[in-house]
């Protein structure tokens, strides 16, 4: 069989307008391209900018992600100013990063991920009524439940930052807001709300107490058998119909995991420093070569630009050394020569190496046995990537995971809020370097700030999207979401939904379409849903 | 009914967001009681990819009728007006809206990126973007002055970073129930039902701004007009009136309002000193005033009830 090349153009928009390339042969994927399409060009327009500049502009980056940009500059600032965070400016941050992580969850998985189960690829599987009952778009039982519900966590968002998304209220020296004993008491009525309309009822089928009682796969294989119940929540469909549908066998990735960590304990990072970083994270960060752990240091990233649509720049700088970005011309996914440039993102490297980030990076380092004791420690994917490895399935499963760790969180930090207490001490602004991470609902993001003569000198960011749909480097070594799709099974060339479905497992929020081209005629074959 | 098209050109997906957690309707309700048939929409749609392209082609050839187009994000014109920093389905997206706004009934453009340019059309504007029919206060933008849509209208702007969800589904649900004769548009083509009172209208520091007490990050009470540069006195908006996601406001939780309905947001195009702080005159007067007032009426106004000895601040308790 020849080899056939298909052109997935749009995959959608929400990631920076991701097209992929694969190239088909025998059935599998033997090399694949991912192309960032969309040029904003944010980090330029910060240039000479208001120190404070990152606070408003870069939660535009993303609207989905904007809370956690807001993290990151404020952040970054923190370190760069040398800033004093009460603890109810800490509690009050990572409560605002947690409720947008919350929001995304359901929203995620009924809205982007769920439907494509609901492709009649699956129609043969004893489970496929059942999903397309509960997940077909709009008109799913449980999709309009879900999709609903993810409304509620970003309500909390907004009694302390006014709305989501697009606060600002982060900043650097603590948080605007000084709630009063009604903020607080509404924030804990409505995730009660979402305890009550959703997670526990639709999603669980039990306790919150209950579900994370799991720490092995075989706790969780058992658990989806305890009851009716907890069989047929939608994580128990998941479970089920995920293996039943072969999710667990395709996806791979890189095999290796990268995470900058989230929420920086209330009485452990009241000095904001780079060095102090680490150790005052609740969920922690780290490097996960796929055998050892490695600490997590932000010196140790660098990006490559050889496959980016940028010149004037050296490969594998580090951030702060980099350029801010000059674009050069840029062609469409079926015009790019990929030997030379072909995607607007940059491809990231730790150590050298291309990573994964998003959930389960996070969760593998939960699994890190040398996390302290303020940190999570939750041995679960640490079993389950032994036993199952990464997959599409893994992911999700990674991702769904968190929810009712979140809401505990959220709940015990509400409390934790001291009324009598500041939240903000204002900072002395000076020039300097600053560095912000934090883990949005998909992954390690980060922000680099260098600050001269009162205004911004250089401003970098990097995105989780640009760790997973990254091009090749330096060295033509392949980016994640590339590699993940090496091998893939496409079952039938007419209807490659395989694609689709390793692209939004790493939580891209797209739809697409494959057009089939024969490798040698260029005519196209066929026309397909994903 | 009404048959919708979303597209998202130089966007963050923000209005995306806000538009998914409208509650009075709901999205869901909005399909299923509303009667809004979206054609496609880059994040929920069930059309998708090449179906995407031929639905696009059959709209612009009259096969399909399109009788909104929702357009979020600005218009990418770079490099050289050439359009391909943002490439759509094979072909620069701003030449797909040319062609799609000729057959559309009605073109609304959500959020600040689409209607004036926003933060992408910031100087130096690397990507060449504008707005639909503005960039920043002057009209024209991508479509030209001139442009009306084949309902009548000129683009119907909704602005805002993002766009209120209640501000987007009722101008969705007025087209489709036949009620767009009641949207009257002011001189930045927004409808006026949003867009006339100030941010300041029902904001609960309002005494405190007649008093002339002033707040601040982290504590309760006060405006936020003198010292952190809030812009609800001169910012047209509803954000007092129909709370964001059925709680708050940025000035309820003490967050400055940034203006961000207005054309010039993000304002003084975040120069040195001009985020989180209010622009002063002479070192004490704010550069700019409530709107409608005369800068020396004001100042007259303030530098009185300053010394005034009976002004005392009244501050929520956080307890
Ligand atoms: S805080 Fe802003 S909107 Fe509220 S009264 Fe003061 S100036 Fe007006
Ligand atoms: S309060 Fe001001 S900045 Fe906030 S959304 Fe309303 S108009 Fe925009």
């Amino acid at each position: 069989m020849s080899i056939t090349e298909l052109n997935i153009s749009p995959v959608g928009r929400v990631e920076g307008d991701l097209d992929v390339k694969v190239y088909i042969d025998n059935g599998k994927v033997t090399r694949a391209h991912t192309q960032a399409a969309m040029f904003r060009g944010f980090e330029k327009i910060m240039e000479g900018k208001d120190p404070q500049s990152g606070l408003i502009v870069t939660p535009r980056i993303c609207g989905i992600c904007g809370g956690s940009h807001l993290y990151c500059a404020s952040s970054a600032l923190d370190t760069a100013w040398g800033t004093k965070l009460t603890p109810n400016a800490l509690l009050l941050r990572a409560i605002g990063q947690a409720s947008e992580t919350l929001q995304s969850i359901p929203r995620w998985f009924y809205a982007i991920f769920a439907t494509d189960l609901a492709n009649k690829k699956y129609a043969d599987k004893p489970l496929y009524k059942e999903v397309v009952k509960r997940w077909s778009a709009y008109v799913g039982e449980t999709f309009q439940v879900g999709l609903t519900a993810s409304g509620l966590p970003v309500q909390i968002y907004a009694l302390f930052g006014g709305q989501w998304p697009h606060s600002s209220y982060m900043v650097p020296g603590g948080v605007m807001c000084a709630p009063t004993l009604k903020d607080i008491t509404r924030a804990h009525a409505i995730l009660t709300q979402f305890k009550n309309d959703w997670l526990e009822p639709v999603w669980l089928g039990c306790s919150i107490e209950r579900y994370m009682e799991i720490k092995t796969w075989d706790d969780m294989l058992d658990w989806v058998d305890e009851n009716e119940s907890q069989k047929n929540s939608d994580l128990g469909l998941l479970i089920r119909a995920g293996i039943e549908f072969g999710l667990d066998k395709f996806g791979q990735g890189v095999g290796k995991f990268l995470a900058t960590g989230t929420y920086l304990h209330k009485d452990m990072y009241n000095n904001p420093t780079i060095e102090g970083r680490n150790a005052a994270l609740i969920s922690s960060s780290g490097f996960f070569d796929g055998e050892n752990y490695h600490e997590f240091d932000h010196m140790k990233i660098s990006e490559h630009v050889k496959h980016s649509w940028y010149k004037d720049q050296e490969d594998g700088l580090h951030p702060w050394d980099e350029p801010l970005p000059t674009p050069t011309k840029s062609q469409t996914l079926h015009d790019s020569n990929f030997d030379e440039k072909y995607s607007w993102s940059k491809a990231p490297r730790y150590d050298g190496h291309a990573a994964e980030a998003g959930p389960l990076a996070r969760v593998i380092m939960n699994a890190n046995p040398a996390n302290k004791d303020h940190q999570i420690q939750d041995p679960l994917f640490g079993d389950i990537m032994k036993k199952l490895g990464p997959s599409v399935f893994t992911r999700v499963l990674a991702r769904v995971h968190e929810a009712p760790r979140i809401y505990k969180f959220i709940e015990q930090w509400l409390s934790e809020i001291d009324l009598d207490g500041e939240f903000y001490i204002k900072p002395v602004e000076k020039d300097g370097k600053g560095f912000g991470a934090t883990e949005a609902a998909r992954g390690a993001l980060a922000h680099w700030i260098e600050i001269k003569d009162g205004v911004i000198k250089n401003y970098q960011v990097m995105a989780p999207t640009t760790w997973n749909v990254g091009p090749q480097d330096g060295d033509d070594n392949p980016g994640p979401i590339e590699t993940a799709l090496l091998g893939t099974s496409i079952e039938d060339p007419s209807d490659p939904v395989e694609v689709g479905i390793v692209a939004r497992s790493f939580d891209s929020c797209l739809v697409c379409t494959v057009h089939a081209h024969d490798a040698e005629s260029g005519v196209e074959l066929s026309r397909f849903k994903l | 009914m009404a048959n919708v098209l979303w597209l998202q050109g130089g966007a963050c997906s923000g209005n995306t967001m806000s538009f998914l957690n409208a509650e009075e309707p709901t999205v869901v309700e909005l399909i299923t009681d509303f009667g809004l048939n979206i054609l496609w929409h880059p994040t929920t749609g069930l059309q998708i990819g090449d179906q995407v392209q031929d639905l696009l082609k059959d709209i612009i050839s009259g096969k399909v009728q399109m009788d909104i187009l929702v357009y979020e994000g600005s218009i990418i014109q770079g490099p050289d007006n050439t359009g391909t920093m943002n490439f759509f389905a094979d072909r620069p997206m701003m030449d797909w809206v040319k062609d799609l706004s000729k057959v559309a009934g009605y073109v609304v453009a959500i959020g600040d990126c689409a209607t004036w340019g926003g933060i992408n059309a910031v100087a130096p504007n690397p990507s060449e973007s504008t707005g639909l029919q503005f960039l920043k206060k002057n009209k024209g933008g991508f479509l030209g002055a001139d442009y009306v849509s084949k309902g009548g209208l000129p683009v119907i702007n909704i602005p805002g970073c993002p766009a209120h969800p209640d501000w987007i589904t009722q101008i969705l649900v007025a087209i489709s129930v036949g009620r767009i004769g009641d949207v009257l548009i002011d001189d930045y083509h927004r409808p006026k039902t949003f867009f006339t009172n100030f941010v300041q209208d029902g904001c609960t520091n309002v005494t405190n701004f007649a008093q002339k007490v002033d707040g601040g990050f982290g504590r309760r009470g006060g405006c936020l007009f003198y010292e952190v540069g809030c812009r609800g006195p001169m910012t047209r908006a509803s954000c007092n009136n129909i709370l964001w996601n059925r709680q708050s406001s940025k000035t309820r939780s003490n967050h400055p309002c940034l203006g961000c309905t207005e054309p010039g947001f993000p304002h003084h195009d975040l120069k040195k000193g001009s985020v989180f702080n209010t622009m002063k005159y002479l070192g004490t007067f704010p550069k700019e005033v409530p709107e409608g007032r005369t800068k020396l009426a004001y100042y007259m106004e303030a530098g009185f009830q300053k010394v005034m000895p009976t002004n005392k601040p009244i501050t929520e308790t956080s307890k």
